[in-house]
């Protein structure tokens, strides 16, 4: 901190306080205190009627592990969700590339355009895809009207549907840290390769793809987390027919009414995310070195 | 290689903005078919179901909670996030960075995560489906945005204009309302449009802290969608993205969307 | 693209007398604009020419025209006689020095300056060997191994001469590469460059603003305004001879002085003047001298066939390498340049300005 603050008056420090501390109170209460009490939750114990007993025991947390659920809806949602994040990045990752080349006068416009979906709600985009995907829906329509099939082909209701569901809601942010990463790439060291000998796609795996690694792992960390704890759209366009960690926790705590149960199993998909992105950033970290 | 971005990069680019684009012009396009369900190439086209949409209650009573609820919210994290940027951004607290961490944290945290410590929390007070429990519930969201948000607004406005002020012989309330405030009005309005937004379109949360007592316009909607699918949902769809566009437009006209979006 | 240095040394034979590179009615405009207009050029193998003319004069998109990195509006390029305009930037073998460098920041130095020699499927010790060679040729030895960041501004400058010089470039095209480098380092560079240009024969288009630059680095100088070519001719024409007022003004100092057109002749502050040049149609005129060719002499000194002005010395203004006189006269102030050497008009003082015909131009007035 400078030397203007240390030598801040008294009242100065008051007033800073007093701008602060609502602030600090609100958050302590609707945040940190929610938060340690979900900790302390998954300690306690369920009775065989199902009612919570407190206590201080691992007994939750084994029950979990010995279920072999865990461990399906675990793969679950971790193959799901990188699945549909490298999916936003190959959607993404084009359209990012176009918004930053363009010199187009509407490219303003155009990336507005590109991160419009994040302002609109989720259900919205969800019915739309029930709508597009759905046994009569656009695409199923489109199918049969033409004869290429006969019978409505299952598009939604699976862990098809929810991964493309998911892949789109995930490309605003996707192209949104593509865009933020992608002004470390220079054109002129595109324009230099290609002097140099480079055809166009030379040109990309050498200069254009290394340049915009960075951008490329920050992404997919962003939009890994967010699949990960993603519950609309698998619970909407799942139909009940895919299991991940976050439709479970739900249904832990909303439809069987087990908290520790519940508490248990989000602070194990918080840790697991967590390592999941420390190792990916470790392993990228190494490659790039 | 040429100048701009190439007609194959434009093609592909095209080909996402349909993939992008193709649920919400889908919706649009649903809102106006006169059928009963969904069907393609619908049989006929009407305003039927933008009629159904105000006789249908609990939707209504959703909206009505959402809207209000997103004012309050709106209101609440304007008045406390602000001062405590300003404070941050100004360096006028002792670890102020740290603070900044803090009141951070919760953006970086699955909001399936926080719903469902809050409903933990909320439970035992009696506070799940109170407007009371869905505001604070909303707050753990958007106070931290207001944070990030004019943290950035205040430490990005020149520290000399403040200084110039002070030397006029502005009390630091007057060149706080005179000089700080009206230059960071852009931060501001994309603040409380991005609140409002934030809570009117939050449905984790209110998932978890929501209740037949109160429930808010997106768990309706959840609710709804689970049980059918008629055009009914699309019609207030559109009513929702028509409105969305309004406010984008006067925030525009305020702010810039590219700022706001930018962030 | 490669050519067998035998095959290369013989065409090279064959065609030094002949163009190299010729632009034949170059032109880019961006919707309204014109960058480039009608800009015809031709080059000789070996030879060095600059583009010079001030900011947003359309050097930059020339140069990148002529690299196929920008497709031009209308207008050929050739090399050696072949029509390239339409051959894409990747095969057309020209070095590129950009002003900004675009060093790889990814890669060491040495995989910069080998990216084009593995592009063109050189082996790997054949382009170590190269790759070693142009780094001594900079004298960038021992750096191989670092990235682009951790060089100084003159290193990457020439680490970027190095990868565009490595691949052997039919025309080495630099644009504006010394202007991010100091003084004293952009003049050791010049110096530099010039002679790995003359030493190498390379073809080469250098683009400035920067007079200097141009006047010592070039065979010859392309003077553009506006989108276009002014003139095209050796430094020393370009500055003795300018062809048009543009170009008198934009090179090298000048004094400029209105001038009448009578029955007689030219007539400068009611004293007929004589040039040894054409003087334009144009009723208002204006004549332009160099300052360090004018003369200083006592106030009643014959000229007999120079021209001569008479004049009251107002001031001395000491420039370090030389002493500038500026005198009152009937036309107007005129500054002189002096060495300052030996006895110098003091102030108040009557004089005369002499100077040659053939140093006397005149150019049609400048609209206000
Ligand atoms: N992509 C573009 N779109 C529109 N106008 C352009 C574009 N590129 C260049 N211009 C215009 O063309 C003209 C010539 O530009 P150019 O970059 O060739 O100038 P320059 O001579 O290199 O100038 P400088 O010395 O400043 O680099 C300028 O007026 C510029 O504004
Ligand atoms: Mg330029």
């Amino acid at each position: 901190m400078s030397g203007r603050q240390r030598e801040q008056p008294l009242r100065g420090r008051l007033t800073g306080l007093a701008l602060i501390a609502p602030a600090l109170v609100l958050l302590g209460a609707i945040y940190l205190w929610p938060m340690l009490g979900l900790g302390r939750m998954a300690f306690n114990e369920t009775g065989s009627t199902g009612a919570m007993a407190p206590a201080l025991s691992l007994a939750t947390f084994r029950s979990l592990f010995e279920d072999p659920f865990t461990l399906e809806t675990t793969w679950n949602s971790v193959w799901l969700s990188f699945v549909a994040t490298l999916l936003a990045l190959v959607l993404a990752y084009p359209l990012a590339l176009f918004l930053h080349r363009t010199q187009s006068r509407f490219r303003s416009l155009l990336t507005v355009l590109a991160v419009a979906p994040m302002l609109v709600s989720g259900v919205v985009r969800v019915f739309g895809w029930l709508a597009l995907l759905g046994d009569r829906g656009l695409i199923n329509a489109a199918l049969m009207g033409s004869g290429l099939t006969a019978q409505p082909t299952r598009l939604v209701y699976n862990y098809f549907g929810v991964t493309l569901g998911l892949a789109e809601s995930l490309m605003p942010y996707m192209i949104l840290a593509l865009l933020a990463g992608f002004g470390r790439l220079d054109r002129a060291c595109e324009e230099a390769a290609a002097t140099l000998g480079a055809p166009p796609w030379r040109v990309f795996l050498r200069v254009t793809l290394p340049l915009t690694v960075p951008a490329i792992v920050l992404g997919f960390l962003l939009c890994f987390v967010l699949a990960m704890s993603a519950y609309i759209t698998p619970k909407l366009l799942g139909g009940g027919r895919v299991f991940l960690l976050a439709t479970e926790i739900f249904d832990h705590a909303i439809t069987n009414a087990n908290w520790p149960a519940a508490a248990a199993l989000a602070l194990y998909t918080l840790v697991l995310v967590l390592l999941l992105v420390a190792a990916y950033a470790a392993l990228t970290r190494r490659a790039e070195a | 290689m040429r100048e701009g971005a190439g007609p194959w990069l434009g093609a592909a680019a095209a080909l996402v903005y349909v993939v992008l684009l193709a649920p919400v012009a889908v919706v649009v396009f649903i809102a106006f078919s006169a059928d009963s369900f969904i069907v393609f190439p619908p049989s006929g086209y009407s305003l039927r179901w933008f009629q159904r949409l105000w006789a249908h209650e609990a939707l209504m009573r959703g909206l009505s909670l959402s809207l209000m609820l997103a004012g309050i919210v709106t209101i609440g994290s304007l008045a406390i996030g602000v001062p405590a940027a300003y404070a941050i951004a100004r360096a006028k607290v002792p670890a102020a960075g740290a603070l900044k961490a803090f009141f951070l944290a919760p953006l970086l945290l699955p909001t399936l995560v926080l719903g469902l410590a809050l409903l933990m929390a909320l439970q035992p007070l009696r506070l799940t489906a109170t407007l009371t429990g869905l505001a604070l519930g909303h707050m753990v969201m958007t106070v931290p945005f207001v944070i990030r948000l004019m943290v950035t607004t205040f430490a990005t406005l020149p520290d000399e204009v403040e200084a110039a002020a002070a030397s006029l012989g502005a009390t630091p309330w007057r060149v706080f309302r005179r000089v700080t405030l009206p230059l960071a009005i852009p931060g501001l309005a994309a603040s409380a449009f991005l609140s409002f937004l934030l809570s009117f379109d939050e449905t984790v949360i209110s998932l978890f802290i929501s209740g037949p007592r109160a429930s808010t316009l997106p768990v309706e909607m959840v609710r709804y969608v689970e049980g059918r699918t008629d055009p009914l949902v699309a019609a207030l769809s559109v009513v929702l993205i028509v409105a969305t566009l309004f406010v984008i437009l006067v925030v525009e006209r305020i702010a810039g969307l590219a700022r706001v979006v930018g962030r | 693209m490669e050519q067998p240095l035998a095959a290369r040394n013989h065409q090279c034979a064959l065609t030094r007398r002949m163009s190299h590179l010729t632009l034949n009615r170059l032109s880019k405009r961006y919707g309204e604009t014109v960058a480039v207009a009608d800009v015809s050029l031709s080059v000789a193998r070996g030879e060095s020419v600059a583009l010079l003319g001030p900011s947003g004069c359309g050097k930059t998109t020339t140069l990148r025209m002529i690299a196929g990195l920008i497709q031009p509006s209308a207008g050929a390029i050739e090399v050696l006689g072949v029509d390239v305009t339409q051959v894409p930037a990747h095969r057309r073998n020209m070095g590129y020095v950009f002003q900004s460098y675009a060093l790889f920041p990814h890669m060491s130095v040495a995989a910069n300056v080998g990216f084009g020699l593995d592009e063109r499927g050189v082996g790997r010790s054949e382009r170590d060997r190269r790759v070693a060679a142009a780094l001594s040729q900079v004298r960038l030895e021992g750096l191989s191994a670092r990235k682009p960041r951790e060089l100084s501004g003159g290193q990457q400058q020439r680490v970027a001469l190095a990868r565009a010089l490595v691949i052997e470039p039919d025309v080495l095209l630099l644009d504006e590469s010394l202007s991010n480098l100091d003084a004293r380092l952009r003049d050791a560079m010049r110096l530099e460059i010039r002679d790995l240009q003359r030493s190498l024969g390379i073809t080469t288009l250098f683009v400035t603003h920067d007079q200097t630059e141009a006047l010592t680095l070039c065979d010859r100088i392309a003077v553009m305004h506006a989108g276009r070519v002014e003139q095209i001719a050796d430094p020393v024409t370009i500055y003795e001879r300018p062809a048009s007022r543009f170009v008198a003004e934009f090179v090298g100092r000048s004094v400029v002085l209105p001038v009448e057109r009578s029955e007689a002749g030219l007539v400068l502050g009611g004293r007929p003047v004589r040039t040894a040049h054409p003087v334009p149609e144009s009723r208002a005129l204006e004549l332009f001298l160099r300052p360090q060719r004018i003369a200083l002499a006592g106030p009643e000194t014959e000229a007999g066939a120079h021209n001569r002005l008479g004049g009251v010395v107002r001031s001395h203004v000491f420039v370090g390498d030389r002493l500038e006189v500026l005198v009152d006269t009937q036309a107007g102030r005129v500054t002189v340049e002096t060495s300052g050497a030996g006895a110098v008009a003091q102030p108040g003082d009557a004089v005369s300005l002499i100077w040659s015909p053939s140093d006397t131009l005149v150019f049609a007035r400048a609209a206000p």
